[in-house]
């Protein structure tokens, strides 16, 4: 019996994702729960593992492909017979092997004439206001083939677009010559690009180049860029840090610690730790705002920037002010790792209440981090260095290191800002807990 | 029927009947404690009737339990894990923490049967049990117990009188503990002795006193013998006395103090004491040590069912069918060839004796020989029926 | 190859498993010397004897409470109800009894009870009801309900060598009308799947027992008319086949459902609701239900057949479905 594979909803806001590889060819044998392929939404990248154990009959999605959750996307044939996976094969090569050019991905622009701008969201209603009439099936072949259906006319029961009219549009569709840009209405344009080009393409296109599509997590990064730099005018406060106790803590502590609890120790439960009792004092700094509501978060969730190999992920400590240090300790190192290894359950990067992240691991001195919304502020962590400061007017050598804050200028003002990070700052520069 | 039993039997008794007790005592503190999941329900005060009549039953025999009979329970090989572990929900016991209660049962080592909550519907059951083992050649009795309240319901009547038709080898044990709930037997049934109802089904019955639990072992055992040896269901009333409310949230207020304290002094565990003293079946050294055995195997037991985890939460999404793979097999004890073509084969007419008729013109009376009910004061009721009227009497009935 | 009616492919059933497996055995009202109030069970008596065929007391809740207990020493008990109306006396046994006890304790429960069931023979409000979506609400019982000789034979074999609570109900409209050739070696028909008894394009019509044929003729006369219908038989309503009447529905996008039991908590609103919940973007139209009405089934022949969903009225809902 054939099972379906389909696009799983990975959080509840998630209603579409991308297929980014797949892990088996048609025809290959699969486990249950062996991993199958691997997708990429708004919010998470993953493994997904196959529902049923037999023989990848037919991959229906292909790489690079976005298609909204719960689409059949491969079938597997549970009975696993050989004479079904030979066929399988045999028609996987007869198809050619790229993309379609509607895939959403796929927009690949070429050194061609430029497509027009991206059309207006589907109408509900015809042009004279009127309620268009179709069915389920009909809004959904007219999303797939991004078809409008103000442009067609319903032959159906009280003149309704039936399956059969949207399917006649398909149908003339792929039959019409290509549309040009002259053309007054964009009918059937390719799905749009949602990150904007702001300079002519020809500016772009010059002298010998490579194209690369982007990811679609490179997408989405850019994307959710862009809309918090759009969103929030950012402030930055930065003051500097002596380090020097919490590096003494550490060293102290490392081989011991990580012996016991078979795990690493690292400098950033130290910061995480910092925040919530800066965030508890200053809770304005732990809130989303809602056009004119703010809403203060009771939790403490504390986003960690994880930098992957093919991007940038922010898992999330979920109730950071009810762990002990090992408990935050624990929390951050097991999901950088599955982060790497796209292990990463969808709800595990979702809900942060504040972000960290840390370009001083590259070595930066300083970064100015962009705020990751919905969130309101979210601290930058430079490189610990040694430097020369005064104290008591001698030159000491202490462990530095510059703290970053990016702050959303609607909801919090420097004064806060600054008494967040003084806040912080003492309580490292003053480290009591025993982490042992 | 000349019934003996051995020394270790008589303390045997005297082990399942004082385990129970101490068995509830402490699910009463684990219910205390907020440790049981749901209701708690004690047999306190019928202990001699649980384990007398289960004790009549040999390994091969089939009993279904009720809520009161954790003793049978114990006498049938269960542990006092199994019982704590089904009222605190745990993963271990014998339901995983789909059911609670003396819900639970073995089809293949101990021959329990799980209950249901709903009353009588044991009685079809084991009934079917009883038939089954008889054409599968395996020479069982099958045991259920029933309360005086139980007895009202239609599958009692419809289990028993299958049952009789059929002479299955059946004991039907009518626990009469006085109360159902909050209404007295007399509510029940306007009979004096549920036994009475046996001769309406054409069976045996017995009455004994149940907290006599070497009386109670003696009936059971000769009622069960009776049945195997093919003479057909056989009922019997114990009589006895629920010496708690239904349930731990009942405080049985609606019992006269005077028929606690009637009861009370005719405690089973406390007369079966003072017998083997008189009797000179054990020695205060052997009442110790099996009070002390007791006392460590219930520690042990609680210990471990405290340490159970809960069933994992997707437990509850597994197990409602049973799987092809699932090998169902009777265990055959006589030729197969008996029930087989052409060997099973008959002429299907019915014989019927004497047609049916009385003496021509003959009429016969059979008096009622029930006692006539009392309500709630004692009074009679029957004298005042016609004087209020039937509208009045089923208007105040609707007010209780 | 045998020519044989609906009752007989049953009868056939029946004969075929008690000879296979002596764990098989039948209790009920009057089926032994008298071989059952339809005489499914003719002949059964004779050949296996006093203790395999059980005539029962009038005692509904004991016949399936000792069904259970049968089963519970390893017997495949097949329990008939004279009428499958009188149900309703043992509906405790089954749904809390039979349904539950493995689920509860892991003790399978494998009997069988049967009966006829059904209107379209003037039996009145109590010899003519179709009560298999009470125990469609139960989970752990299965329910079958064929509409063609082939199927009830193969059917209630799956269903006695079936490890659960089968509820297998004969629709005693077609126990003489309907006949087929049924092949004479031992086969089954699996318990859970559909069948498609017409492929069609324009809509699919999913039904199940003596609607089937109501359906089928409903289906020639839309033919005629240029419309084609997808015709799904159930077959089992529990477990139901969900993926036969998705994939149709795929195909199709238009979905009419028809059944003899009244409509409100017809297996069709759970059809309909499967369908909204799977395959929502597929549907091209509403979901239609041709039903009976919701009231006692009417003893008056006008009555009656007022109550009955007939031929004239599925072709009408499958011509307005198609037409939307
Ligand atoms: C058919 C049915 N109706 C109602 C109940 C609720 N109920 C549970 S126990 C009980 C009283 C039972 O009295 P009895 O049969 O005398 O047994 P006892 O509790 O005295 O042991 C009632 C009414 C039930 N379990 N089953
Ligand atoms: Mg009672």
């Amino acid at each position: 019996m054939p099972v379906d594979v389909i696009m799983p909803q990975m959080g509840e806001s998630i209603f579409e994702g991308t297929i980014t590889k797949w892990l088996k060819k048609p025809g290959q044998r699969v486990e249950r729960d062996e991993p199958l392929f691997e997708i990429s939404t708004d919010k998470v990248d993953a493994e997904i593992p196959s529902p049923a154990s037999g023989v990848l009959k037919e991959i229906k999605v292909r790489e690079g492909e976005t298609v909204p959750i719960k689409t059949v996307v491969a079938l597997i044939d549970t009975d696993g017979a050989t004479t079904s996976a030979a066929e399988a094969t045999e028609a996987e090569e007869q198809k050619p092997a790229e993309t379609p050019a509607s895939a959403a991905t796929g927009a690949e622009p070429g050194p061609a004439a430029p497509v027009p701008a991206a059309p207006a969201p589907q109408p509900v209603a015809g042009e004279d206001g009127r309620r268009i009439r179709s069915s389920p099936l009909v809004r959904r072949l007219a999303r797939e083939h991004n078809i409008d259906l103000t442009t067609i006319r319903g032959t159906g029961a009280g003149g309704r677009i039936s399956k059969r009219d949207i399917l006649a549009a398909i149908k003339a569709r792929a039959t019409a010559p290509a549309p040009s840009v002259a053309a007054g209405r964009p009918e059937a344009a390719p799905a749009p690009l949602r990150l904007e080009t702001p300079v002519p393409r020809e500016r772009i296109y010059f002298g010998r180049y490579e194209v690369q599509p982007l990811t679609a997590m490179r997408q989405r990064i850019a994307e959710h860029m862009v809309l918090s730099k759009r969103t929030s005018p950012h402030v930055y406060s930065i003051d500097e840090v002596d380090m020097t106790r919490v590096v003494a803590v550490r060293n102290q502590a490392k081989a011991e610690f990580e012996q016991r609890f078979e795990t690493k120790l690292t400098f950033m439960p130290f910061f995480v730790r910092a925040c919530v009792e800066g965030l508890r004092a200053y809770p304005t700094l732990n809130a989303s705002l809602d056009g004119t509501n703010l809403v203060l978060h009771r939790e403490l969730n504390i986003g960690i920037a994880v930098a992957l190999d093919w991007g940038l992920i922010v898992p999330v400590v979920k109730h950071a002010e009810e762990k002990n240090f090992l408990g935050l300790q624990r929390a951050i190192n097991d999901l950088a790792e599955r982060a790497r290894t796209k292990k990463l359950k969808p709800e595990e990067v979702q809900e942060s209440t504040f972000s960290i992240t840390n370009p001083g691991v590259f070595g930066g001195l300083m970064g100015l981090p962009i705020i990751n919304q919905p969130n309101v502020a979210i601290l930058g962590v430079g490189a610990i260095q040694k430097r020369p400061v005064v104290i008591h007017d001698a030159i000491a050598i202490r462990s530095m290191v510059y703290l970053t804050l990016s702050y959303d200028h609607r909801v919090v003002d420097g004064a806060i800002a600054h008494q967040f990070i003084g806040k912080v700052k003492s309580v490292l520069e003053n480290w009591q807990e025993n982490i042992l | 029927m000349k019934i003996s039993l051995r020394r270790e039997q008589y303390l045997e008794l005297y082990y399942y009947m004082r385990l129970n007790r101490s068995l509830e005592e402490r699910l009463v503190t684990l219910f205390r404690q907020n440790k049981v999941v749901g209701g708690l329900y004690s047999s306190l005060g019928q202990e001699a009737t649980s384990v007398g009549t289960a004790y009549a039953l040999e390994k091969r025999d089939w009993m279904a339990p009720m809520i009161r009979n954790v003793g049978a329970l114990l006498v049938k090989g269960y542990r006092p894990r199994d019982i704590f572990l089904q009222y605190m929900a745990r993963y271990d016991s014998p339901t995983h923490g789909k059911d609670g209660t003396s819900h639970f049962g073995d089809l293949k080592e101990r021959h329990v049967i799980s209950p249901i909550s709903m009353l009588g519907d044991l009685i079809p059951v084991m009934t079917g049990v009883a038939i089954a083992g008889r054409y599968l050649g395996q020479n069982i009795v099958a045991m259920t117990w029933i309360g005086d309240g139980g007895t009202s319901t239609g599958a009692f009547h419809e289990g028993m009188n299958f049952a009789a038709t059929q002479r299955a080898p059946f004991v039907c044990v009518v626990e009469n503990n006085q109360w159902a709930y909050s209404t007295p037997v007399r509510r029940q049934v306007p009979i004096r002795n549920l036994a009475d109802r046996a001769r309406a089904y054409g069976i045996t019955s017995y009455i004994v006193d149940g907290n006599d639990v070497v009386a109670v072992y003696r009936v059971a055992k000769e009622a069960v013998e009776r049945c195997r040896a093919g003479e057909g269901p056989i009922l019997i009333e114990a009589k006895t006395m629920r010496m708690k409310g239904h349930a731990q949230h009942d405080p049985a207020e609606y019992v006269p103090r005077e028929m606690f304290e009637y009861w009370q002094a005719r405690d089973p565990i406390a007369r079966y004491e003072t017998f083997l003293s008189r009797q000179g079946l054990w020695t205060e050294q052997e009442k110790q040590q099996i009070l002390d055995r007791i006392e460590r195997e219930i520690a042990e037991d609680l210990a471990f069912a405290e340490n159970s985890p809960f069933p994992p939460p997707e437990l509850a999404e597994q197990g409602v069918y049973c799987e092809d793979a699932y090998e169902i097999k009777p265990e055959w004890q006589r030729p197969i060839e008996e029930v087989m073509p052409p060997k099973a084969s008959v002429q299907a007419v019915w014989q019927v004796e004497d047609f049916g008729g009385i003496a021509e013109g003959a009429v016969q009376v059979i008096e009622a020989a029930a006692a006539p009910a009392r309500d709630g004061t004692g009074r009679r009721q029957v004298a005042r029926t016609p004087q209020r009227g039937k509208k009045k009497l089923s208007a105040r009935g609707k007010g209780r | 190859m045998a020519h044989v009616t609906f009752l007989e492919a049953i009868r056939q059933a029946l004969f075929e498993e008690m000879e296979r497996d002596p764990a098989v055995v039948c209790l009920g009202e009057d089926i032994g010397v008298y071989g059952g109030a339809f005489k499914v069970t003719a002949g059964l008596l004779e050949r296996f004897g006093w203790e395999r065929v059980i005539d029962t007391p009038i005692s509904e809740t004991a016949i399936v409470g000792a069904a259970v207990g049968m089963s519970y020493l390893g017997l495949r008990p097949v329990a008939e109800m004279q009428f499958m109306d009188f149900i309703a006396c043992c509906f405790n046994q089954i749904t809390n009894f039979a349904a539950k006890s493995y689920y509860r304790w892991g003790a399978p429960v494998p009997i069988v009870i049967r009966g006829p069931s059904g209107g379209g023979v003037h039996g009145g409000p109590f010899h003519s009801q179709n009560p298999e979506m009470y125990f469609v609400h139960t989970p752990g019982l299965k329910v079958v309900y064929p509409a063609t000789p082939y199927d009830a034979k193969g059917l209630l074999k799956s269903a006695i060598r079936d490890n659960n609570p089968v509820l297998f109900f004969e629709h005693k409209f077609l126990y003489r009308r309907i006949k087929e050739e049924i092949p004479a070696d031992d086969y089954t028909v699996p318990l859970g799947q559909a069948k498609v008894r017409r492929e069609g394009r324009d809509l699919t019509l999913v039904t199940y027992a003596a609607m089937v044929h109501t359906c089928l003729e409903a289906a020639e006369q839309l033919a005629q008319e240029g419309i084609e219908v997808e015709l799904i038989d159930l077959r089992t309503l529990l477990p139901l086949d969900r993926e036969t009447i998705l994939q149709s529905l795929r195909k199709t996008n238009k979905l009419l459902v028809v059944h003899e039991d009244t409509k409100t908590g017809g297996i069709a609103g759970e059809i309909a609701a499967l369908v909204c919940e799977n395959a929502f973007e597929d549907l091209d139209g509403p979901i239609l239900r041709v039903t009976a009405l919701d009231t006692p089934v009417p003893y008056s022949p006008p009555l009656e057949e007022r109550f009955l969903p007939n031929v004239h009225d599925v072709v009408r809902a499958a011509r307005e479905l198609a037409r939307y």
